[in-house]
């Protein structure tokens, strides 16, 4: 049971609940005021009756060409909302709104041993699209999982074709920084 | 201006180092390179500009200046060297100075897209939307883009709402009338381009209660086009405004077929429904006349209902949404009188089946929770009993699966929020207490098996309620024991499941109870909080941290806390840009908002006021060191710089979670009861900082008034948060230095004002008779140090010193007996302090008011230090040769020369005063230094008789946790043994 509204400022003062979990990255200030600012319908928050704050998913959509896709940067939900398919919920909104914007495919990193996660987003649809290694720097540095998932607009289904070389966190960059200047 | 432009590349070239070096930090490099660059090319705008922010880095305010200020007289209208002093203003907090900036460039090269846009960000740093339109449609005439005329509409939307001009409504009108207007032109012209654009034409629309309109216009083919994912929620609204309930049921209703579980539409069709059938009788009187069978009263709801049953019914999957909804509704129509029961059945068998569903859910406690105020205080307790018994747990059985422990886990909590502990027998508590210990026991060798170190253990919020239980009982038996226990319970529990920051929190709720910091900092560390959670969980803290004992311990914390904020408040005016450049117009007032918040934040206004008490309670240096460092605080004791009416409170209250008795909790109201206390503590707080200042200010005035003026704005962007906008706080600065000349008239004005504003806010404060919070469970708020500023004699000493301050300044005949008073009020606060010492020597319970001692002993502490610093530095002042000595010429003429005092038997009094306050630390140090650790309520072995976990673990976890009191309470005392070893050197002359 579930309010779904967007992301306003004021909920940062207030999403310790779901913040508090270890697998929640509580980011600097611009972090989130940047997405708010450049993508505010794509940073939506899930309520309970209570007023409490169930989880959120944070996202951006960007690219060129057949490259323009929806992005699911985080997604966290509280862990006494867990189980009620809420992050199917969000999935869906940010799917949807990517739709919307006329994109091509939505994708998403997660961390390779995060197993419970790469099921849940294969349960949505998404497939293992590559590996980037070395994605997540820190005491032992982990490799990501490209993952990702077609829309409608993509009729032959090109975004998903598999590629089967892991990719360096540089290269991942640069592919990156090339869209950015073909823009 | 040719040398200026030739040879760009050149100058990019030569440039980049300094960049560089000012990217790294390295500010003494890129100075010394600035300086070489100079000597080649004297006049080169960007290199002298670069050089001013090397110098402002490098703390030489004067000289960057000046520097500062020539070049922007010569009116420079390159970017890059208006980026840099537009970087140095920021920083200086002359906002002001980069619209004069961009001004003169825009003179020189009109119709300049980019200078204009620099020229636009000014203005809006500034929040003057008269200027932002103007010179958006400047540059909408220079370079016709859209976004460039929204920035135009969007100034005029924000005059006619937040400008000094919105508070008049028919200015507010016409505003609004004219950003619509303006809008209608383009979309006229067929130039509408984006999504943003589109929401601000419906905002305006809203604004101006247009909602017809604004329907109109959200149903139609351009924003079709341009808005295909306008959220749903802006017609629901709209339909709402216009009360086309209808429209707004049905509407309702398909998304609701889409979406089963979705609260917020079920809230709205529920309001629908009922409005619906208010409408119903009015509408249909003639229908009623008629022969025909009158429309039901509850045909509606009769429909309402069908409508949930057919939502459960539908879809493979069980979700929580109509099951809430047809609650919901049993709520709505009971308080409105209407017959529920007949409708729906009984409440309690619904809420039953509900609990039957969703039980194995840890979001059921709260989702029934909802429900409870909305039954009798006897209702809920049955509820309670049946829907344990529904849980099929006994108190000889023991779940049998995870989910039938999650089902009792909801039973229990439901109970508690229920009411059900509160009559219970002592015993019967500490029986449950052992139950629930059990039960956790049992869960995590049954259930929680192969968890992952990001899990919580399933039977954790069985130990949760045990330890919420155990404060009862201390409560009641005003002990510590049984929570101490509880403590041990928890940490016990915090290994097993080291990410359960429920466990955490609790745990160091408890270590700050019993003003154990070492335990509290740890638990602090290991929830790892950072960033704007420095501020929404300020309070279990940080903000408890002040006269805790500890004061250089604290003085870290505040630092991480103050670093955040001052970032923030570097950052606050960027993100209102961003929106401007990406023309997210939707979100701009809430920016705007956030910017007020954050920066009114009172936990920042009181974390810097405490941090500059801490600094100068911890001066340790010799007397020109102190007064530099206090120097370098740059505190103004004639000005309050605190707006207390926007202070906001940004504490996330609801972070610890709880299930007392919702009849006896109001977090609303303890948010306001504490936010008030905490207000009132900042008001003493910052009047004894800046009478302090005064003290020191009087014998040692500030150099050059200009030049501080800058160090100020510099150094003390901190405090400058407090002065609600920075153009303002300019204005005010410069208004001080024209009055410089009156103020020296009377130096003594600003000591005899602020000791009126102490004596009279504690005299209001005394008037006022605040409770201390209640303390009544565990997750209530700690109290705020007001009530120990009141009971110890704060008012008494400062307003005594202030008098003999005044006294020693002008020499006043009666100066003997006011050194008299002060050293008497000195030995008093020794007295308390040793009393309190040995009052907790003596306790046999030496934890249950162990926050309280420590609080009394660390506030005495600071008073002597504050004081041992004001006498060091007037005794420095009377040392020194007589020309520079201060004399009183004006306001006492009454005064003959042979009533003062004169400066040499001054100063034989200060040292008279300094011998006294050394002896007085002296004792202090004894009694201190033999305070006793803090005994527990009960011998070590008994709590492990108690505890009854697992032998192996018990043994060194009490331990464990006794030892984290010991070893805070010696850190305590080395540290303020410490502190008193430097004020005596202070004082030894």
């Amino acid at each position: 049971m579930t309010t779904l509204r967007p992301f306003t400022c004021d909920d940062l003062f207030k999403f310790n609940n779901v913040n508090f979990d270890p697998l929640t990255e509580t980011y600097g200030l611009s972090f989130y005021t940047q997405y708010l600012a450049r993508w505010p319908e794509y940073f939506q928050l899930a309520e309970s009756p209570s007023g409490q704050i169930m989880g959120y998913i944070m996202g951006k959509v960007e690219g060129h060409m057949e490259n323009w896709h929806g992005h699911v940067t985080a997604l966290t939900v509280s862990p006494d909302y867990r189980r009620l398919g809420l992050a199917a919920l969000l999935m869906n909104f940010l799917e949807d709104v990517s739709e919307k914007k006329r994109a091509y495919f939505v994708d998403l990193f997660v961390r390779k041993s995060n197993q419970v996660a790469i099921n849940m987003y294969q349960n949505l649809g998404y497939i293992i699209y590559r590996t980037i290694l070395d994605y997540y720097a820190g005491d032992h540095d982990e490799d990501a999982y490209d993952m990702r998932k077609a829309l409608s607009r993509d009729v032959e289904k090109k975004s998903i074709i598999p590629y089967t070389h892991p990719i360096t966190t540089h290269q991942l960059h640069q592919a990156n920084q090339m869209h950015i200047s073909s823009n | 201006m040719s040398q200026q432009v030739h040879d760009a590349t050149v100058f990019e070239r030569r440039l980049r180092p300094i960049y560089d070096s000012l990217e790294v930090g390295n500010n003494r490099k890129a100075l010394q390179e600035t300086e070489k660059l100079l000597k080649k090319h004297p006049n080169m705008w960007c290199a002298r500009a670069l050089k001013a922010l090397a110098l402002l880095r490098l703390g030489r305010y004067e000289e960057s200046q000046i520097v500062l200020k020539t070049v922007s007289n010569e009116k420079p209208v390159d970017d890059p060297t208006l980026q840099v002093l537009s970087f140095c203003y920021k920083e200086l907090e002359q906002l002001d100075k980069i619209v004069y900036l961009y001004n003169n460039a825009v003179k020189q090269s009109p119709g300049n897209e980019e200078l204009l846009a620099h020229l636009f960000i000014s203005h809006v740093r500034l929040e003057d939307f008269k200027s932002q339109q103007s010179v958006a449609l400047q540059l909408y005439k220079a370079q016709p883009k859209t976004a460039y005329y929204f920035w135009a509409v969007m100034s005029v939307v924000l005059q006619g709402i937040r400008g000094p001009e919105s508070k008049f409504p028919e200015k507010t009108k016409i505003y609004l009338a004219l950003a619509q207007r303006m809008v209608e032109k383009m979309i006229n012209e067929n130039k509408l381009e984006s999504e943003q654009e589109v929401f601000l034409y419906l905002h305006i629309l809203k604004l101006q209660k247009k909602y017809k309109d604004a329907l109109e216009f959200l149903s139609g083919e351009l924003c079709e086009k341009l808005y295909p994912g306008a959220p749903v929620y802006m017609k629901i609204d709209l339909l709402k405004e216009l009360k086309m309930w209808q429209e707004t049921n049905t509407l309702l209703k398909d998304l609701l077929k889409d979406d089963r579980d979705r609260w917020d539409y079920y809230q709205d069709y529920l309001i629908s429904c009922f409005q619906l059938l208010k409408d119903a009788p009015e509408n249909t009187p003639t229908e009623k006349t008629n022969d025909e069978t009158p429309i039901s009263e509850l045909s509606t709801l009769d429909e309402c209902h069908d409508f949930l049953c057919q939502m459960i019914e539908s879809g493979e999957r069980k979700v929580r949404g109509p099951y809430l909804a047809r609650l919901e509704l049993h709520k709505r129509m009971r308080a409105q009188n209407l017959d529920a029961e007949a409708l729906l059945g009984d409440f309690s068998v619904l809420i039953n089946e509900y609990f039957r569903l969703f039980g194995d859910k840890p979001c059921c406690t709260h989702d029934i929770a909802l429900f409870l105020p909305s039954i009798s205080m006897e209702g809920r307790q049955q509820l309670a009993s049946k829907l344990l018994l529904e849980s099929g747990i006994s108190s000889t059985t023991l779940p049998q699966d995870k989910e039938q422990m999650q089902k009792h886990i909801c039973a229990l909590q439901i109970s508690r929020i229920c009411g059900s502990h509160l009559d219970l027998q002592t015993e019967h508590l500490l029986a449950f207490y052992t139950a629930l210990k059990l039960h956790y026991e049992h869960g995590l060798s049954s259930f929680g098996k192969n968890l992952l170190h990001t899990d919580m253990g399933p039977s954790d919020p069985y130990a949760l309620l045990a330890a919420n239980v155990m404060y009862d009982v201390s409560l009641r038996e005003q002990r510590s024991d049984r929570i101490f226990e509880a403590l041990c319970l928890l940490q016990y529990v915090l290994r097993n499941s080291t990410s359960n920051f429920h466990v955490k929190l609790l745990s160091l709720k408890i270590y700050h109870m019993f003003g154990c910091m070492l335990g509290a900092q740890e638990m602090y560390d290991y929830l790892d909080i950072k960033q704007i959670q420095l501020d929404s969980m300020s309070y279990i803290h940080c903000n408890l941290l002040p006269l805790c004992g500890r004061f250089s311990m604290a003085r870290t914390v505040f630092d991480a806390t103050l670093k955040f904020f001052t970032n923030s408040y570097k950052e606050r005016l960027e993100y209102i840009t961003l929106t401007y450049r990406f023309c997210t117009f939707s979100k701009l007032e809430e920016f705007m908002n956030f910017k007020e918040r954050l920066t009114n934040s009172i936990h920042y206004v009181s974390t810097s006021i405490e941090a500059q008490l801490c600094d100068l309670v911890m001066l340790y240096g010799n007397v020109r060191q102190n007064l530099a460092a206090y120097t370098a605080m740059s505190i103004e004791p004639a000005e309050d710089r605190i707006s207390w009416n926007e202070l906001s409170d940004n504490r996330d209250l609801g972070a610890l979670i709880r299930w007392d008795p919702v009849h006896l909790v109001n977090v609303d109201e303890e948010r306001k009861e504490s936010f008030d206390q905490e207000v009132e503590v900042l008001q003493i707080r910052q009047l004894q900082l800046r009478l302090v200042a005064s003290f020191v200010d009087i014998f040692h005035q500030k150099p050059n008034l200009d030049i501080a003026n800058v160090t100020e704005d510099k150094q003390n962007i901190d405090k400058n948060i407090n002065s609600k906008k920075t153009n303002q706080k300019t204005v005010n600065a410069n208004s001080n230095s024209n009055s410089n000349d009156m103020e020296s008239a009377r130096e003594t004005d600003t000591i005899e004002l602020l000791r009126d504003s102490w004596s009279g806010l504690f005299q209001r404060l005394r008037l006022m008779n605040y409770k201390p919070l209640s303390n009544r469970f565990l997750v209530n708020l700690l109290p705020t140090r007001l009530h120990l500023l009141l009971e110890v004699p704060y008012e008494e000493f400062f307003s005594s010193l202030a008098q003999l301050v005044l006294d020693l300044y002008s020499g006043a005949s009666n100066l003997p007996i006011q050194c008299k008073v002060v050293s008497d009020n000195a030995s008093k606060i020794v007295q308390l302090c040793v009393q309190v010492i040995s009052e907790s020597d003596s306790a046999a319970d030496g934890l249950w008011r162990r926050r309280e001692w420590q609080n009394k002993v660390a506030a005495c502490l600071e008073i002597l230090s504050l004081y041992a610093f004001v006498l060091s530095v007037i005794y420095e002042k009377l040392q020194q040769p007589a020309k520079t000595k201060p004399r009183k010429k004006a306001g006492q003429e009454s005064n003959s020369d042979l009533n003062i005092v004169n400066e040499k038997e001054r100063s034989q009094l200060v040292i008279e005063l300094m011998r006294h306050l050394r002896k007085q630390f002296q004792s202090c140090e004894t009694a201190i230094t033999n305070w006793k650790t803090p005994t527990l309520a009960r011998e070590l072995n008994s709590f492990m008789a108690d505890m009854s976990l697992k032998p192996e673990v018990e043994a060194t976890l009490i331990g464990d946790v006794a030892s984290i009191f010991k070893e805070s309470h010696e850190l305590m005392i080395a540290e303020l043994r410490n502190l008193i070893k430097d004020k005596m050197r202070m004082l030894s002359k």
